[in-house]
């Protein structure tokens, strides 16, 4: 049985906990084994989170340095941040968003400035936020990547799109979802 | 609330050991809420059985006591730091034993994701003499749960169900077996046993080690032994067996594998059966070397030399992950695993957790900042003595205001120290749910031994790190509580409103100056996440700045630090109005006055904040 490894990375408060949700439910539905490491706590509040997706013949929930089949940055920073679980063969979703750290005087990148650390990699970024905002729920963010990354064949003969529709319940998550499937990336490199 | 009717779901390991401890007859469960044990309590008082959050460990670990040597079948959960807490109890209920069931859940925190350290609480097992459970995923500790009550009212002696955080907040599915009827239990007058005078002591002493014993028996068949035919072994503790098979599956090694989910007491038996197959072995657990020191020492015991890795090939630091098991697999089985990885960029800017817009205590801090400036304190010579909550946040810049943070309750202890060592008069800064668990004994220290020193205590009328679980400040005056305590001082203010606070919070550091006393201070206003939780997105008010008035200073982002106040490219402040909550904590902040509120008050706006 294949086996896939997402690494879904962003700041507390952005849904990546209900994002991972999302593909543990769906799993369920496709009969497929699904294991979430989650982020609770203290690291929740506006730190930088991450979640481990691991799909089909799992037994343990950490995604080892360099096996990430996906990874993905409903934050644009903390793509960077979490690199280490990436290797070149690695297709990396990046939504173009960046989050100020709260910190005094803190020196931020651009998103250019991201992308340029990124040089050589499989990078696909877009907009997740437009997205939700056009599916008229600001916090789809996390359903509109969803829907891209199944557009990649991310959860192709694990997960289903009659999984993902029933998993994600609410109408503008299904429309962010669906739209997030549709979307080309903005910048693509490979 | 699950619908236990349907029996597979995909839940937390958490929620799968609450819905087991129903399943095993669970009566009493008790907690106090700490990462990565929350949520088992959390879910169980969503069921018709009798569930609290105590005001510590200590207490909850006495009321599931209480409950187990009156027959009731009883669940106490706490983080690991939690069970030094409850660590007095804990010994003597080994020596008594229980009635009923007393299933103690130690959530340890191994790579320290939301704690002050990561120890290794099966050692309270060899520490005890209590036996430590430990699953490898979601399932299995539903499944051990149950057995962890079985074994418990077989043996009647308590059992540690150990987890860490990628059990409890590891979600996958879970198989349920079907709830069963609570048990509780029945008035049992035994004070020869109870009442642990030394007479009494010393034969319940001689019945924990009957029981000891009895129960190194009843172990073994919740470890499981796996017999590929190899003459490598490898042993496999807790959640180390996920990782050990999906290493195994993706190197091709082969090797027998004994899976061991009772790391203390190990089980002899097996162990013994699986090493005489064997001519090399290798130990695979998390943090100390427990299972490893077990081993050597039934081994030795036993007579058996055998080439045998464990904390050699595995650090003790830090969580299991699958790269620490293929550097040791590459030794052990002479692999070439060449690691292919990307380097981490430099320069990536810091994101550390941050206090959310709203928070009070983000207030407090600037406010007691300006206090110790305006008493005349050197900030440079004023000892901040934090406590364990969100507050502990208060270290990071713009505040750094947190000198110490160690313990729950540490900080009025530690500020009783800091004076007499140095004379300089200290704060101590500590949280509502805190100032109950674990603070007041220590301001009754303070008040009893007269320490000089300012108690600062944040009320914001919830548990709020965990996920604002209540606080018993919601039914205790905590003013009132000082007073009892004989505190002469003791003021309440509104963080927010910044002129009155720092008023306050000076005129306490120079009475404490001249009376050479404590006194206390009560900040008090409600986590902003509570209010939120109530009021709809779309009624909140918002922050606006009026770009006329902005001077661009920098106060409001760089000082005061609001998430969701953002520098523009020309340094005036614009606000994120999705982050925005209305809460108007960043307008007497500004010196120009240019931030004001726009919308409506909510209804129950006020009381929602300083009710």
């Amino acid at each position: 049985m294949a086996r896939v490894n997402i690494l879904i990375a962003g700041v507390g408060g952005q849904g990546i906990i209900t994002a991972g949700k999302i593909i543990a439910e769906a799993g369920s539905y496709s009969n497929t084994k699904v294991l979430i490491a989650e982020t609770h706590g203290l690291a929740q509040r506006g730190g930088g989170v991450n979640i481990h997706v691991r799909i089909g013949d799992v037994n343990s929930p950490l995604i080892p340095f360099g096996k990430a089949d996906y990874l993905v940055g409903l934050e644009a920073i903390e793509v960077l941040r979490n690199l280490n679980y990436a290797s070149r063969n690695t297709e990396i979703i990046i939504n173009s968003y960046i989050i100020r750290p709260v910190l005094p005087k803190v020196k931020l990148l651009s998103l250019n400035e991201i992308l340029g650390k990124l040089r050589g990699l499989k990078v696909h970024v877009i907009d997740a936020n437009s997205i939700a905002l056009k599916a008229g729920n600001p916090k789809a963010a996390n359903a509109a990547i969803l829907g891209f990354l199944y557009s990649l064949g991310a959860f192709r003969g694990l997960i289903s799109e009659d999984s993902f529709i029933k998993a994600l319940k609410h109408e503008s998550n299904i429309i962010a979802f669906k739209l997030g499937m549709g979307v080309k990336s903005m910048l693509k490199v490979f | 609330m699950f619908e236990l009717s349907s029996l597979k779901r995909v839940i937390l390991g958490n929620e799968a050991i609450a819905l087991a401890s129903l399943s095993a007859g669970v009566g009493i469960a008790t907690g106090y809420p700490g990462t990565p044990s929350t949520e088992i309590i959390e879910t169980l008082s969503k069921y018709k059985i009798y569930v609290e959050w105590s005001v510590n460990e200590k207490v909850a670990f006495e009321t599931a006591y209480g409950a187990a040597i009156s027959g009731a079948y009883a669940l106490t959960a706490m983080k690991h730091v939690g069970l030094n807490v409850a660590s007095d109890p804990l010994m003597s209920s080994s020596y008594t034993g229980v009635e009923g069931a007393l299933v103690i859940v130690s959530a340890d925190d191994p790579s320290m994701w939301s704690s002050q350290n990561e120890q290794d609480n099966r050692y309270y097992g060899l520490h005890a003499l209590i036996p430590v459970i430990e699953p490898y995923d979601p399932q299995s500790a539903h499944d051990l749960t149950i057995e962890a009550f079985k074994l418990s009212s077989k043996v009647k002696h308590p059992v540690i169900l150990r987890t860490t955080t990628r059990i409890g907040h590891v979600r996958g599915p879970v198989e349920l077996k079907p709830p069963s009827k609570p048990v509780l239990g029945k008035l049992i007058k035994d004070p020869k046993k109870y009442v642990l005078v030394p007479e009494n002591a010393r034969r319940n002493r001689l019945e924990q080690i009957r029981r000891w014993e009895r129960i190194k028996n009843e172990i073994e068949n919740l470890n499981e032994f796996i017999d590929n035919g190899s003459r490598d072994l490898i042993i496999a503790s807790g959640i180390s067996f996920a990782y050990v098979m999906d290493a195994i599956k993706e190197t091709n090694v082969k090797a027998n594998i004994l899976r061991i989910s009772t790391p203390v007491p190990i089980p002899k038996n097996l162990i013994l059966k699986a090493v005489n197959e064997a001519e090399r072995v290798l130990i695979v657990e998390e943090g100390e070397p427990i299972v490893e020191m077990e081993v050597k020492d039934l081994l030795y015991d036993e007579g058996i030399r055998v080439e045998l890795h464990g904390k050699d090939l595995i650090s003790r630091i830090g969580e299991m992950t699958l790269d620490k098991i293929y550097y040791a697999f590459s030794k052990f089985f002479n692999l070439d695993i060449i690691p292919n990885y990307l380097e981490l960029p430099e320069e990536i800017p810091p994101r550390p957790p941050a206090l959310c817009p709203g928070c009070p205590h983000r207030s407090s801090f600037v406010d007691l900042k300006k206090a110790i400036v305006m008493a005349s304190f050197k900030p440079e010579e004023t000892f901040i003595s934090g406590d364990i909550g969100c507050y502990t946040l208060g270290l990071l810049p713009p505040f750094d205001a947190q000198d110490s943070s160690t313990d729950m309750g540490s900080s009025i202890g530690i500020a009783n120290g800091v004076y007499r060592a140095t004379g300089k008069i200290p704060i101590a800064v500590i949280g509502d749910s805190t100032f109950f668990h674990s603070g007041i004994s220590a301001l009754a220290n303070a008040v009893y031994n007269k320490t000089p020193m300012l108690v600062l205590i944040l009320d914001n009328r919830a548990t709020a790190m965990t996920g604002q679980q209540p606080s018993p400040s919601k039914d205790i005056d905590i003013g009132e509580v000082a007073k009892g305590l004989g505190v002469k001082y003791v003021k309440y203010i509104d963080p927010f409103d910044t002129t009155s606070s720092i008023k306050t919070l000076s005129e306490a550091l120079r009475w404490v100056n001249s009376n050479k006393e404590p006194a206390v201070v009560i900040a008090k206003r409600a986590c902003a996440l509570l209010v939120t939780d109530v009021i709809k997105e779309d009624e909140l008010p918002k922050a606006s700045v009026n770009l006329d008035k902005c001077t661009g200073c920098s106060i409001c982002y760089d000082y005061f630090t609001c998430p969701a106040i953002i520098p523009r490219s020309d340094k005036k402040a614009e606000i994120d109005v999705y982050t925005c909550i209305g809460c108007g904590a960043c307008i007497p902040i500004c010196p120009f006055k240019a931030i004001s509120l726009v919308g409506k008050k909510p209804d129950k706006w006020d009381e929602l904040w300083l009710g």
